[in-house]
């Protein structure tokens, strides 16, 4: 769908990023948030107790924009491991949009 | 005899099995989103594998966005 932009996300540093991106061949840009800064904007870093310590860890999610900056589907955990729902999304959305 | 022995074995090292497939995290611990569908969704600014600045409201009005949120590269959750 050419009016849907693609993005991965994860805190990672662009020089890892892109090292997974050449391994893997993947399509769409990895975008790097090493401050964090958005995870905890969208409440997808959470802190993990172990052992007395705590980390911060981002949980895996798929979440869906419209044009008007409006999120249409947000799904975070397991389920996200499967892009099926979220890709489904974005296919309503473009119909939608271009029925207009 | 040998059954007898294996399931008391099964027994003992039940409770540690238990706790060790429990802990790390149970079901009703796993954190809940803040964010919710209807909700505008925050602007960010991140660098992309090729050392771009990338914005959300670039976006705006021009294309809806997905974003694929991974815990770290060569990891597949």
């Amino acid at each position: 769908m050419s009016d849907t932009a693609v993005f991965g996300v994860s805190m990672d540093s662009p020089a890892a990023n892109a090292a997974f991106a050449k391994q893997i061949n993947i399509k769409f840009p990895l975008l790097s948030d090493m401050n964090r800064k958005m995870l905890s904007s969208y409440g997808i870093l959470k802190n993990y107790e172990k052992g007395g310590d705590t980390y911060q860890w981002a949980l895996r999610a798929n979440i869906v924009i419209d044009k008007d900056g409006i999120i249409r589907h947000i799904e975070g955990g397991d389920s996200a491991v499967d892009p099926n729902t979220a890709a489904s999304v974005c296919l309503d959305l473009h119909k939608k949009q271009t029925a207009k | 005899m040998k059954r007898l022995l294996a399931c008391s074995l099964l027994l003992a090292f039940a409770p540690a099995f238990t706790s060790v497939t429990a802990s790390p995290q149970k079901k009703d611990e796993i954190p809940k989103l803040t964010l919710k569908v209807g909700d505008p969704a925050p602007d960010f600014a991140l660098l992309s594998d090729e050392w771009k600045t990338v914005k959300l409201s670039d976006f705006r009005g021009k294309k809806n966005v997905l974003l694929a949120v991974c815990i770290l590269a060569f990891t597949g959750g």
